[in-house]
Order: structure tokens, then sequence, then C-alpha cells
């Protein structure tokens, strides 16, 4: 269908914070009433977001949902709230939709009323375009249809208005009204192909300029200094500086700028969590622990002053660097290698001794299916401890991994959302950053078990990295997990 | 009693199966014409508000009904006509239409139709369009062109139906069709001020470019119209009425509560936002009536020099102190309406500054005179589409 521009999918496996784990999963307290939050974003801008929202008990009368900028004049003032449907097989699971309108660093005000009063959560949703909307095909075949329909009857109007139009009632057309009638039919026809021919140049350069503004997944430049120290360079941010999404300055997630992640490939087997300094305004730079030769994944989470999230991604080949030990929040892991992954083994050695327990229900696992992921973590005795010391303000960190690397996730014990967002959803518009963004906070208690709230975007193989700190030690367990459709 | 549906044909077409006489009525599918072009126009210019200040909430609002209105009852009302004649036993009333695809009817009728099937095509085009591309974020957009360019035909069509009947009728009906023809022409200068609207905006009328477009968009309507009513004061009769429109809309539509169902929001909005003052078209309207007897034995270029030179100079001498008015606190009232703002409306745009669109004096003269050019050649093409709707028999 030559007038119909069908567009490739441009499905980039990106979004913003993450990699190719674009939905967000949030667990917190609207006033008295605890929430478990699952937001799916579009992928295509504006569109319509499903949220699901899961109370802890079955008391909550209502639920409604606004949608709000993260920061700037667009967080000030609210459109009308709209109201999540109560699911009628489980009461306690309220769902809906809402419509985003423009690429940026969203909320989701959900405002919750029950028994015991009202309360409020807001949720940060980072909103990015991925694709472009294909038009579908049952629309695009009426459509071409009706064009040709449109068209061969706009040349026989014109044909009859100039061939009978202007005779009086009874007075058969002459020669030269039909002569006429045929030369005028055939320029409007040349002048309709022209005009679709235009059009169709026109309906192009709006679809290129869209796609010039669709996300794509921003590749940082690693360079291995002498004395082993990484240098890392931002990209140029492009027109999303214009857009004031990107391309600000960057604000501290938990007390760092940029959370760093090394992985070792192909066998995943080497895992690091390191924090670069920032050199100047797009340049980070760190001094790497020992580390093997190889080559490595890289993966950079950072937060812009707009409060949008981005993980920033590049590979680079390594030699062996005998580096400076770890210090501060730099952590470490290790884990067999992928070609040896036991996707039924549910508990993985820590370094310190003990272990950590992954307390699964089910071996089988289902993509875009929310639930927690709860990791308890024994002694060398295998008695529970209960000393777990805060992690960058954390009772635990996890990165979840998809073994071909198209999917990253970094994620709390609160949820998908950078503590830097949340900070932004407390604070309002125009409040400056907090570097300790919600340390401590969202974090009921430092138990034996620390859980996060994920859903794995694609089926696949995944590797899970889950962070603890215990005896002044930041310890990583490694998990291997296949997950179904 | 008085078979208005067969004396309407008959008048309209101008068959003599039956004796002529005067019937104090409006034929049935002029009304139907009448109240699909209104509905269509009152539809847009309250979906421009509704999206300026709810935003979106699903794409059957009632002012996409209005508006989609137009083609049903434009696509119906032709196809009963075209379908009666057609398939009528009365070989001298098929004789007295066009033919086209073996269907006989008036020619106004199958541009109506035409016009209607077109504006129904663009309604799934248009609701696909603003998921793959945004809401509405510029006027003039491929689903909008089609939507316009069906009103437009539907217009079209039945300002031919009209005129049909007024070269047939006598005394009363003849001066209510006359009316008729010239509140429809007003729908079209409506419609052709909504598809400038966002170059028309009060920020942008110190620039070359407004009236570039204006001159281009709105003379060949109001001359066209004007001359094949053949009725004194026309062009004044046109722009009062697409004056007393908007300036209803501006201050009925604030009436209204509204709040905004879409975010970012920007601007708190508690009531319908309308579109702007009018544009002060009833000036260069009123010269262009006092000259129009004085030359009416020109020859058509010379006319159109006349006409487009006359309605561009007097249309900018008014338009452009009042646009620095609008500028000012006193214009930002309920009257004048320049305090409204939409909800989308970002706090770092300026609305009471001119947005300069020329950046010399040279680029904004240069556009000036493309602007005479067109209104010129905009003149031309009305005195011909005149002239043409005039030499319409059937």
């Amino acid at each position: 269908m030559w007038l119909f521009p069908f567009f490739l999918l441009l499905f980039t496996s990106s979004l913003s914070a993450h990699v190719g784990s674009p939905d967000v999963f949030y667990e917190g307290a609207a006033g008295p009433y605890r929430l478990m939050v699952t937001i799916r974003p579009p992928l295509v801008i504006p569109g319509v977001a499903e949220i699901e929202v899961v109370s802890a008990s079955s008391e909550l009368r209502e639920l409604q949902i606004t949608p709000l900028h993260l920061s700037g004049p667009g967080a000030q003032f609210a459109p009308t709230p709209d109201r999540l449907q109560k699911s009628s097989d489980a009461s306690a699971s309220f769902t809906g939709s809402l419509w985003l309108m423009e690429q940026g660093a969203w909320q989701v005000r959900i405002q919750a009323e029950g028994p015991r009063g009202q309360g409020e959560l807001s949720v940060p949703v980072p909103a990015v375009a991925q694709q472009s909307l294909r038009m579908q095909k049952f629309l695009a075949v009426g459509l071409f249809i009706l064009m040709l329909f449109l068209s061969v009857g706009a040349v026989s109007v014109v044909g009859a208005s100039l061939r009978e139009g202007q005779l009086e009632p009874g007075v058969a057309p002459g020669t030269f009204q039909i002569r006429r009638a045929r030369l005028m039919m055939a320029a409007t026809a040349v002048l309709l192909f022209a005009s679709l021919f235009l059009a169709r140049g026109w309906w192009n350069s709006i679809a290129q300029n869209y796609e010039r503004r669709l996300y794509k997944l921003p590749q940082l430049s690693a360079t291995l200094e002498p004395q082993g120290r990484l240098t890392l360079r931002l990209p140029d941010p492009g027109l999303w500086k214009g857009l004031q999404i990107t391309g600000n300055p960057l604000i501290p997630d938990h007390n760092h700028l940029m959370h760093l992640f090394l992985v070792r490939l192909p066998e995943l087997e080497r895992f690091w969590h390191l924090h670069p300094e920032q050199m100047e305004s797009a340049v980070f730079s760190q001094d790497l622990p020992a580390i093997p030769a190889g080559r490595y994944q890289i993966f950079a989470d950072v937060v812009h002053r707009s409060g949008f999230p981005e993980t920033m991604v590049t590979e680079i080949d390594l030699p062996y660097v005998p580096g400076k030990p770890l210090s501060g929040d730099d952590s470490a892991g290790v884990g067999r290698p992928l070609s040896q992954a036991d996707r039924t083994a549910n508990s993985s050695e820590l370094f310190c001794g003990g272990r950590m327990v992954w307390e699964r229900d089910s071996l089988s696992l289902k993509s875009r299916h929310a639930s927690w992921f709860r990791f308890r973590v024994e002694d060398q005795a295998g008695r529970p401890v209960d000393d777990l010391e805060p992690y960058m303000g954390m009772a635990g960190h996890a990165v979840f991994l998809k073994t071909d690397r198209s999917v990253f996730a970094h994620v709390h014990p609160s949820g998908t959302p950078p503590m830097a967002m949340l900070a932004l959803t407390e604070r309002g518009a125009t409040s400056q950053p907090d570097p300790h963004a919600r340390h401590g906070k969202g974090v009921p208690a430092f138990g034996t078990v620390v859980s996060f709230p994920y859903g794995f975007p694609q089926p696949g193989e995944y590797r899970i990295f889950v962070q603890i700190k215990r005896v002044g030690r930041v310890q990583t367990g490694v998990f291997d997990v296949e997950v179904g459709l | 009693m008085v078979d208005t549906t067969a004396v309407s044909i008959d008048r309209l077409l101008g068959t003599k199966t039956r004796p002529a006489a005067e019937v104090r009525v409006v034929p049935w599918y002029i009304w139907c014409g009448v109240i699909a072009v209104s509905s269509s126009i009152i539809g847009g210019y309250w979906d421009i508000s509704w999206h300026r200040s709810i935003g979106r909430d699903t794409f059957w609002t009632p002012a996409h009904v209005a508006i989609y209105l137009c083609g049903l009852l434009a696509g119906i009302s032709s196809a009963y006509l075209i379908l009666s004649v057609s398939l009528g036993k009365r070989h001298a009333a098929k004789e007295s239409c066009v033919k086209v695809w073996g269907f006989h009817g008036p020619l106004g009728s199958f541009m109506s139709a035409w016009g209607g099937i077109a504006m129904l095509t663009s309604a799934p085009f248009d609701n696909w369009w603003h998921s793959a591309y945004g809401l509405d974020v510029e006027i003039v957009s491929p689903p909008h062109v089609l939507l316009i360019g069906g009103i437009l035909a539907v217009q079209l069509g039945v300002l031919i139906l009209i005129l049909g009947c007024m070269n047939r009728t006598e005394g009363v009906s003849a001066s209510r069709l006359s009316a008729l023809f010239l509140y429809v022409g007003a729908m079209m200068v409506l419609l052709l001020q909504l598809l400038i609207m966002e170059y028309t905006w009060r920020g942008l009328l110190h620039s070359a470019r407004a009236y570039r477009v204006i001159s281009l968009a709105i003379p060949v309507v109001l001359i066209g119209v004007a001359r094949a009513a053949k009725r004194r004061w026309a062009t004044t009769i046109v722009t009062a009425i697409y004056t007393f429109f908007l300036l209803g809309q501006l201050w009925i539509l604030p009436l209204f509560p509204a709040e905004p169902k879409l975010g970012p929001v920007y601007q708190k909005v508690t009531h319908f936002i309308p579109w702007d003052f009018p544009l002060l078209l009833l000036v260069p309207a009123v010269a262009l009536d006092l000259l129009a007897p004085r030359v009416a034995s020109w020859a058509a270029w010379t006319q159109a020099i006349l006409f487009g030179s006359v309605f561009l100079i007097t249309l900018v001498a008014v338009e452009w102190p009042v646009a620095d008015f609008m500028m000012t606190p006193a214009a930002r009232n309920w009257f004048f309406g320049a305090h409204y703002l939409e909800y989308n409306f970002h706090p770092s745009w300026k609305p009471y500054e001119f947005f300069r669109i020329e950046r010399t004096p040279s680029d904004f003269w240069s556009g000036m005179a493309v602007a005479l050019a067109c209104a010129i050649l905009s003149t031309r093409l009305g005195l011909a589409w005149s002239e043409w709707m005039q030499r319409v028999r059937r």
C-alpha cells in the first residue's frame, strides 16, 4: 500500500532506567493502606498506561488515579482523577488506565479511600516513546479502498458538473461538453494524484519527525586509562535536552550520581556494583578493583534533575587490572558460569559464609506477572540472620539481568523506581533533590528476609544478583531462573 | 395540501410537470444541508475548546458527534435525493439532473454526498492519528485536511442546491433562500478560519505570515458567495454572521464548567476556553460592498486587483492596532477574552507578546507583498467561482 507508510517496529528494547524493563513495580503506603502498584507504560506516546493496584487488605472502597509531571510546572496542577475499577474476582485488586500525553518523567498519584480514612501515594513513571504505532491492516485496507472511492468519485463529479451541470434540463451534452469534461477529469485525476503524492510525503515527514524523538538506548563511551582508571563519557542528549527530559544536571540517587554495574561476558560469573566520581558534567571516572581480563558489559544508572532515570550501556574489553581494593559502597559478586547454571537451585553461597535462600513458591515463573522475590539470609549454621545492615540505606539491592543482556533492572525493596524519583514525588515540584533520598524509608525493618517487587518483561533465562550487607561487608547472592510466557 | 416534497424536487429540478406555485417553504433537503453545516461548525469550534479545556477522554465527545453528524446528515439526505430521482419513474426529473455512475441527482447532492463520505472516512483515520502522533498537536494534519475537505464539499454542495432553488423561486422563498445561501457562505468562512487559526492567533497578527494566510483563504469565499448571491451588502452579511458566531462562542463557552482530564496541566482551568476574538473581517467587507456596484463592469482581473488590495489594506489597517490592544490588560475580560489560557499553555510561553515570524523589515515587507498577491489571486478565484456557480443549471 504505497499511500500508507507502514513503519517497522522500532522497539529498541530499552526504557530509560533499566533496559528492556519498562513496567513499574512499587510497594508503598497510601496513608494507612499498603498498596502494591504495577504500572505498564505505553510504548507509544501519547498512549495509555495500564495500572493495577493490589491492596494488602480488602477494606479499600475506592482508588482514584491522576497523572502529573514528576517535576516542573506540570507537577503543580492535577487533571481530573480517574477511578480504578475494583476487580470482581479479587476484592483487593483494582485496575484502570491513564493517558500519558508526553515523554518524560511522570508520577501517578493514587488517592485511596476506605474505612480508615484517606491516603495518597505517588508512583513515578518514566514514559518514553519506543516505537511508532503501526496502522492495523484492516484499517489500512479500508482507508485505501475509501481513498480510491473518493478519488474516482471526485473525478466523476467534476466530469458531471462540466458535462451536464451547466446545460438546461432536457438538453443532451454535445461534443464540446463531453470533450471539456474528459479534459477536466484527466486534469483532476492528475491533480488528485499529485495531491496524494504530496500528502504521502507530508505524512512521511511527520512520521520521521516522530521517529527522531523515539527513545534510543544511550551509549556510553568507556576507556581504560593508565593505573586502572575507567573513564566514562555520557552521550550527547541531542534533542532530548531541548525536551528538558535528559541533558540536565544529574541528581544523586542515594548519595551517588551514578551506579555502575560491570558484568563479565559471556558467562556473567563476575559482577561489580561501583560508584564513579563525576569529573565534568558528562565525564565520570572510577578506579577499578582487581578485574580479570575479559569482555565486560557496562550498565550505568543515572537520574536527571527532571526526575527522568536512564540506564546507559556499553561493552569494553579489559586486560587484567590489578586495581585497588573496593571501598565505600562499591561491591562485587561471584557466581557460577552461566554454562553451569542450575535454574532449579534456590540457594546461593555467600562470601563470608552462610547462604542466601530464595523463598519461591514455584520453579515456574511467568513473564509480565508481578510478584515478590523474597530472599532469606542464613548463617553458616543454617539459621536465619537478623543482623542485616543498610546498604546505601536499603535492606538490599537486586539486579535482574536477562542472559542476552536485553533486560537489565536495578530494583530496591520498594520497587523499580530509583530513590531519587521517589523523593521528587514526596517533595513536590520545586524542591531540591535529596542526596539521601529515602534512605531507610520504605523498609519496615531489616528482618531476616529482603524482598523485591518485580515482574519479568519477557520470557527467557535470567540471572538475579541480590546484594545485602552483613558483618560490615556487602555480599552478593546469585540465582538463575527460566521464565516462561 | 401541497405536496411539498414533490414540489420541492420539481422546483429544484425545474421540471415542468406541475405548474409553478409560490410555496412558502424551503425544501427539506436544504434545511438538512443547513443543519448539517451548522452542526459541523458548531462542533468544530466546540472541539477546539474541548481540547483546550478538557483534553481528550474519548473519541466520541459531544463536539466530535456534532462534527460527524454533518457527514451523516449530508450523506443520508443527499443519498435520498439521488436515489429518489434515480429510482423514480419521472424521466423529466432525470433529464434535469447530472449523471454519476449511473445515478441521477442534482449536482449539489453528489457534492454533499462525497463530502459526507470524506468526513466519515476521516473519523477512524483521525482516531488512529491521535494515537500515533499526539492529540491535535496541530490542526493541519492529514486526517484533519480530509475532514475539512469533506465539510467544504458538503458546504459547496449545499450552496449549489440552494442556488438551484433560488434560480427557480420567487418572492419570500427566494429571499429566504438567499439568506440561507449567505449563511452557508458564512459557515464556509468560519471553516476556513478554523483551518488557519494556528496562523492567526493574536500573537501572530504583527507578522506578514498571518496576513498571507488570511489573504489566501478568505477572499475566495467572501467574493464568490457574495457575487453569486446577487444581493446588496452580501459580503457584509457574511462577515457579520462570521463575527456574530465567533463572539457567541467567545461569550457562551466560558459559561460552562470544564476541567482538564489529561496531564500535564500548566494552567488552572475551570470552564471551557473559547477561541480568540474574531478577526475584523467586517471592515474590509463593508469596503468591498461599497465598491462593488461602482466597478461591476470592470474586467475580472482589474476587479480582483482592486478588491484584493482593498481587502488586505483595510484589514491590516484595523487588525494591527486591535492586535496591540488585545495584548493589553484592558482586553483581559469576558468581552475580548484575552485572559483565557488553555490548560496546556506552558508557563514559559508569553501570551501577551507578539511572536515575530519575520526577523527583518525586508522579510516582513516581502511577506506582505506576497500577501497582496495572495489576496488578488484569491479574489480572482472567487470571481471565477461565482461565475461558475451562477452557470450551474442541474
